[in-house]
């Protein structure tokens, strides 16, 4: 078989309907690769799909949604596994998602595995059980093309895939299916060994029993435990007791299991494996988490107000969730996680006992469970979502002082550590490269898969060309610039504007292109509001005013630059930082980008030109029908209700996005992907001809628009500051006092949306707006 | 000998022609507060404070305050005086109807407060802590507290107190250590020590409700374990349905302090014995109920100032009139006497012409402020009141700490256009300096406000509180941008408010990298801002003078020296802020460079 991925996988089959299984089935087919969709055949059925059809209506309907866009839910045809046996024969790979018995799983394999085609792949998303078992008695020829690729949950969202095929594997068929995930799924492919759990389970499940265990020995609330075992050490602020209420209490009892029947004797697990009572009776009482009627947690809505409840592990009584100050996260603010460990309180005690039994297991681990530290730690991050996976950790810890203390304690040192702390560590810099310790006590160089570029190794060892507090501006090789956001959460401020003026002309200067790229959660989540709403309260207009037109300056800037741009989106691209990619010559995106004018939302308009570019993308859209109204119209719905795409693919369906761009399914892929696009648009790189103006129908639009309005507003749809903002809108977008005979040119665009945001901004209304999102996070609805 | 008349024209004028006050009369349970019902409960306030307490000051600072073995009393009269004070019902005015109050507005206390303290500002802080005291109880305290303790401090039979201070804890309240103890039937027993509790005992009321703040036994270190406890003197008893004092509770004076001013108040120290307490508000949040009397105390502390410097002002003027030294070029040689007085000399003038523009522009700030109390508890549009909320949080900090800092200089003013004849006790001229040095320090330092004002007032809600203040004098410079004969008024009101926007937006960008350049600057934003604002009420009250000026009955001169007034604070006191704002640009630098070893 080929190695190219696009030609590895043209059909998948996937079996089992049920949660995993329909969303692995869906993540396929946003790879736009077809797929069916089996199940058994229901007693009694009149309709012998049914179970997968039903699967297929509720992944519509599933949020987050486990497609990205609506086109992809075609892709997945669902079926039978008694009458389609056929479509199991077109398939290149087949999923086994079913029901975590190894017996019903080797009576599936031996209905479809005469039907499979001589090369294609099939595969279990098991979790619990082992390849040796489930391929025990069966021939060689499928041994070699039978693996395990087990996904975590939800699999469009989490980038883990573990992988684990038996050591007479054909390698090019696993090499060949590892790039597929790689590429067109976007999954992280680790590696595991054929051991109960594999990776991230073996280790989540031990730190999740331990610090339940611990909270309840020492007396700790689930609020304090998960505001410990949180944030402070890197890990999201569900904690333990809000991720059990996230995945399901009763799933626990399920792993445990599987790993209590399949672990040796000698495993530290046992020592951890118990079952607390009050658990058994929150599971009894329907309290299996977010899916029942609250876990751990419960939102009780009597008396017409949501308060959030967190149970009492010792009364098992629910009371009103009380927010943590603890001094010990006060000293790891200061001091780093070191701090927070020794911290000489009932806090501080229960972190250390969580985490150095959690860290010192994972040491204990490699080779047992992956060859590499790394392995362990990449499973840690996109599994669990930690940001830092054991072995970083320990680093940050100190390897040498963690071995210290735990001998102190009498704890066994594992062998590893033991290496780790008299080498200085797990990981080292080695000029401007990241080597890892091997288990053999030498240092290796972390390799990145060809195709895979990341700032974060760029930067290490390099100066920037420039910086300043919210932006830096690299040199990424071959002639190719990297702008970095680094404000926090990437707001766009006017540092980011200076420096993205200075960088242009450096690139212009001293390279051939440029890429606007950055490795945060979100590539920018729009304008620094608070920096705008402060300016308003100090009644700063004149000030206000300049920030306006200075943006509106730059972008314009971006856009007639003399050199490409491509702008490379992931996660949130918001507002100010849509309007970047609105001006740059093309996207490379992220298929995870969440891309949207959301301004209205705070009560003003895109005044950056966003508004601008986004109109004449919808007047000059091929596709569009019926003359411009039909494409202002469009342009007035989508940034008046504030639409956010939910994928890239959505983003270019709604124009945010050229039909030419981009995107790119693995995050670590992204960059060189965007430098490739750069390098291909520097090539006779000619900048856009000056904007032509356009035609617009002037008031008498804006009028119809108007009664649009009017009618969401009687409708209830549309709230009194909606119509306010609408209606300035409408103006900018049917621009202002002109008719279809003028010509409206770019700058009067420009100067009609600084118009609209100046006189929104002045209104009390915009301003609680934008304060309420500043506080809470979401938008005012007044 | 001083004398004092209390400024009721110019009160007036504030409250009628600039605040619209009236408006107070359309609020649910303000009905009464009428233009009429207000000018008639402001002139028996100005009879009660010049012929019952006025008399009183300059006789209770030279007496003072004499302490005999727990046992505290008040110099002479003062118990007469106090007896006056509540028969008349001044204890009561803004407390709630049902605890006995008059319900009326919390401004027009305010301005009740002036008159009394100019007169006798010693005796008029015992009313006021009971105000504070009677706030706190109302806001935190269970309904048996309300029942038993309001209607008792509303009356003035009995008074209240404060007790944060220790002697290891000032300005920080997490330092306490007085601790309370639960005692199993929902009291508590309450153990430490107490110091500078004003009016913690005396002579003039029935007993004496002490606020306490304590730690309970589980109380987290810090503010955060702070708690408010309710301790009285004497455990009050139920009598057929009154209550009355009881037995004595284990709290006793243990001595008086000897102080630079207010010797008519006694400063006191208290030692708490296991005393018999209970909790106001929840446990360790006694900081949340400490700040609710706090912030109104603050507030008439601002108006301390108002009242020491309008009393100055009043006694420096007639001896400006009276007195003569010297002659001016052009001077009135018409009466036989070799010298003029010293009014015509441009320097005392200078001085006059401080102190006026300086008293009246405070009063305005004080009840412009005080106006928002009202609007903010009353107002029936909840994004009006929290408007009015936003404008008293940031503005009290620059009420108590800007007039104040007016106060003592005015009072200082006052002693030099007496000249040596000010510094003799005789005069009674320099007790007004003494009494108004302590206004700089209680309630929370100058120094203390003007960090709440940077570090908590400023940045909340990204400068939401700003806008109350800012939004206002943007719109009345927009209003009056083509008026050319408001311009000598607006010019310079409009080139100081440029300075504090961009001081304002200095300090907001510095002080998100670096706090201590943000709390180097504090002291000169406060005053920035007090100087900007009363400027903008000063050209107000010029616009309001002029405007009324033409009317029927109108007293012309009154109006004029208003406008006149306003031109000398444009020229002559505005300009301070171009100094407060260089000195914020030129940053904490070379406030901290020196090291500390160094000095």
């Amino acid at each position: 078989m080929a190695t190219d991925p696009n030609s590895t996988i043209g059909r998948a089959t996937v079996i089992g309907a049920g949660t995993m299984g329909s969303a692995i089935a869906a993540h396929i087919a946003n790879a736009g690769v077809a797929v069916d969709l089996l199940d058994i055949v229901p007693d009694g059925a009149g309709d012998r799909s049914r179970l997968a059809k039903g699967a297929l209506a509720r992944l519509l309907k599933t949020d987050p949604a486990p497609f990205m866009t609506r086109r992809a839910a075609r892709l997945v045809t669902p079926g039978n596994i008694e009458d389609d046996l056929d479509r199991i024969a077109a398939s290149d790979w087949v999923i086994e998602a079913i029901v975590e018995d190894a017996g019903i799983k080797a009576r599936l394999y031996d209905r479809i595995v005469p039907h499979l085609k001589p090369d294609a792949i099939l595969s279990s998303n098991t979790s619990t059980l082992r390849l040796a078992d489930l391929t025990a008695g069966r021939p060689a020829d499928l041994r070699r093309r039978f693996v395990i690729t087990h996904f975590f949950n939800p699999p469009r969202y989490m980038r883990l895939m573990e992988l684990v095929a038996a050591p007479d594997a054909d390698a090019g068929l696993i090499e060949a299916l590892t790039r597929f995930c790689d590429i067109r799924l976007g999954k992280s492919v680790v590696r595991a060994k054929d051991t109960p759990g594999f990776i991230a389970n073996r280790i989540g499940a031990f730190w999740v029993q331990s610090a339940v265990n611990d909270a309840f020995d020492q007396g700790i609330g689930v609020e304090a435990a998960d505001a410990v075992i949180g944030p402070p050490m890197g890990i999201p602020k569900t904690g333990v007791f809000g991720l059990l209420d996230l995945v399901g209490l009763d799933l626990m009892p399920h792993i445990a299991k599987g790993l209590r029947d399949s672990l040796p004797a000698g495993d530290p697990f046992h020592a951890v494996d118990r079952r607390h009572p009050l658990i058994d009776r929150l599971i009894a009482d329907g309290y299996t988490g977010r899916k029942g009627k609250g876990g751990f947690y419960r939102l009780n809505r009597t008396g017409g107000a949501k308060v959030k409840e967190a149970v009492n592990l010792a009364t098992g009584a629910f009371a009103p969730a009380v927010k943590q100050r603890l001094d010990s996260i006060a000293a790891a603010k200061d001091g780093g996680l070191r701090a927070l460990l020794t911290h000489d309180d009932a806090t501080g005690r229960y972190a250390w006992s969580v985490l150095s039994a959690t860290l010192a297991y994972a040491a204990q681990l490699v080779p047992e469970v992956a060859d590499d530290i790394v392995a362990v730690d990449t499973a840690m991050r996109l599994g669990y979502a930690w940001t830092y996976g054991p072995f970083q950790l320990i680093d940050r810890l100190g390897a040498g002082w963690f071995a210290d203390r735990l001998g102190a304690e009498g704890r066994t040192v594992p062998p590893l550590l033991a290496l780790a702390a008299e080498a200085g560590g797990f990981y080292r810099e080695e000029a401007d490269r990241l080597a890892y310790l091997d288990t053999n006590g030498s240092y290796k160089a972390l390799e990145r898969p060809p195709g895979v570029l990341l700032l974060a190794d760029i930067k290490r060892g390099a100066k920037p060309l420039l910086r300043n507090g919210s932006a830096s501006l690299w040199d990424i090789g071959d002639g190719v610039t990297c702008f970095e956001f680094t404000s926090k959460m990437n707001t766009i401020d006017e540092q980011i504007l200076a420096l993205l003026g200075q960088s242009i002309d450096l690139t212009a200067q001293t390279a051939k292109a440029m890429v606007v790229y950055n490795e945060g959660d979100n590539f920018s989540v729009g304008a620094n509001i608070g920096v705008a709403l402060f300016l308003a309260n100090i009644a700063a207009w004149d000030q206000l005013e300049d920030a306006i037109r200075t943006g509106q300056t730059l972008y314009k800037t971006l856009k007639y630059a003399p050199i490409p741009v491509v702008g490379a989106p992931s996660g949130m691209a918001l507002g100010g930082g849509l309007e970047v990619l609105l001006h740059s010559d093309a996207v490379q995106a992220h298929a995870e980008t969440y891309a949207g004018l959301v301004e209205a939302g705070v009560g003003i308009i895109p005044a950056w030109g966003g508004s601008k570019e986004y109109l004449l993308r919808q007047l000059a859209n091929p596709r569009r029908p019926g003359g411009p109204m039909p494409a202002i119209n469009q342009a007035f719905q989508t940034i008046a209700t504030a639409t956010v795409a939910k994928s890239a693919a959505e983003a270019q369906e709604m124009l945010f996005f050229r039909r030419g761009d981009g995107i790119t399914m693995n995050r670590d892929r992204l960059l060189a992907d965007a430098k490739a696009k750069a390098l291909d648009l520097a090539r006779d790189y000619r900048p856009p001809a000056p904007q032509d103006g356009v035609r617009l129908p002037g008031p008498t639009a804006a009028e119809a628009m108007k009664l649009a309005i009017d009618a969401f507003r009687l409708l209830g749809k549309a709230t009194p500051h909606d119509a306010v903002v609408a209606t300035a809108l409408a103006r900018v977008l049917s621009g202002g006092d002109t008719d279809w005979t003028g010509e409206v040119g770019e700058d009067d665009l420009l100067t009609l949306e600084r118009a609209a945001f100046v006189a929104l901004i002045r209104t009390p209304e915009t301003l609680a707006r934008m304060e309420h999102m500043l506080t809470t996070g979401k938008p005012l609805r007044n | 000998m001083t004398t004092y008349r209390a400024p009721l024209d110019d009160v007036r004028f504030v409250l009628h022609d600039v605040l619209d006050a009236g408006r107070l009369a359309g609020l649910a349970g303000l009905q009464d507060a009428t233009p009429d019902v207000v000018d008639a409960v402001l002139d028996q306030a100005a009879r009660l404070a010049e012929t019952v307490l006025f008399p009183l000051n300059q006789t209770g600072d030279a007496e003072g305050c004499t302490y005999d073995n727990g046992v505290v009393r008040t110099p002479a009269g003062f118990p007469q005086a106090y007896a006056t004070y509540i028969a008349g019902g001044w204890t009561s005015v803004t407390a709630d109807p049902c605890y006995g109050g008059q319900g009326l507005p919390a401004l027009l206390n305010f301005v009740v407060d002036e008159f009394m303290t100019s007169a006798n500002m010693a005796l008029a802080m015992v009313p006021g802590l009971s105000h504070g005291a009677y706030h706190a109880i109302a806001a935190h305290g269970d309904d048996a507290l309300k029942a038993t303790y309001l209607p008792k401090l509303a009356d003035g039979t009995w008074t209240g107190t404060m007790c944060l201070t220790e002697p290891q804890c000032g300005s920080d309240l997490g330092l306490i250590r007085s601790k309370a103890v639960p005692a199993g039937d929902g009291s508590f027993r309450i153990s430490g020590t107490k110091i500078f509790i004003t009016a913690g005992e005396h002579d003039l009321a029935e007993t004496i409700v002490h606020l306490v703040l304590a730690r309970l036994p589980d109380a987290p270190p810090g503010t955060r374990g702070v708690s408010m406890f309710l301790v009285p003197k004497h455990l009050p008893v139920d009598d057929g349905g009154a209550t009355r004092p009881g037995a004595r509770n284990g709290v006793v004076c243990t001595g008086i302090e000897t102080k630079m001013g207010i010797h008519g108040s006694p400063t006191c120290t208290l030692v708490f014995d296991e005393a018999t307490g209970w909790l106001v508000g929840a446990p360790h949040k006694g900081m949340r109920a400490m700040f609710t009397m706090m912030n109104d105390a603050r507030l008439a502390v601002g108006i301390q100032g108002l009242g020491v410097g309008e009393l100055a002002y009043q006694n420096a003027l007639a001896y400006a009139r009276e007195r003569r030294q010297g002659r001016v070029p052009g001077g009135r040689a018409d009466d036989g006497v070799a010298a003029d007085p010293i009014i015509d000399h441009a320097d005392i003038r200078r001085m006059l012409m401080t102190m006026k523009a300086q008293l009246e522009g405070g009063r305005a700030l004080a009840y412009w402020t005080a106006l928002h109390v009202d609007l903010a508890s009353r107002h029936p549009d909840p994004a009006r009141r929290r408007a009015a909320d936003d404008l008293v949080a940031l503005m009290t900090p620059v009420v108590k700490a800007h007039l104040t800092d007016l106060g003592q200089d005015i009072a200082d003013l006052a002693i030099q256009v007496h000249g040596g004849y000010g510094y003799i006790r005789e005069t009674g001229i320099e007790q007004l300096l003494r009494d108004a040095r302590i206004a700089r320090i209680y309630e929370g330092t100058n120094g203390i406000q003007a960090l709440d004002l940077v570090g908590r007032k400023l940045g909340e809600g990204a400068g939401r509180l700003l806008r109350q203040v800012f939004h206002p004098i943007d719109a009345f410079l927009a209003d009056h941008r083509d008026d050319p004969v408001a311009a000598p008024l607006t010019g310079p009101l409009a080139k100081a408010f440029g300075r504090l926007q961009l001081a304002t937006g200095l300090i907001a960008r510095t002080a998100l990298k670096d706090p201590s350049e943000a709390t180097a600057a504090a002291h000169d934003y406060l005053k920035l801002l007090g100087l900007v604002t009363v400027g903008w009420l000063w050209a107000r009250m010029a616009l309001a003078a002029r405007a009324k000026a033409g009317g029927p009955g109108a007293d012309a001169r009154f109006l004029d020296a208003k406008v006149k007034t306003a031109t000398f604070y444009m020229q002559h006191i505005l300009p301070q802020a171009a100094a407060h704002a260089a000195a914020i640009a030129a940053g904490a630098g070379s406030v901290m460079a020196l090291d500390a070893d160094a000095f």
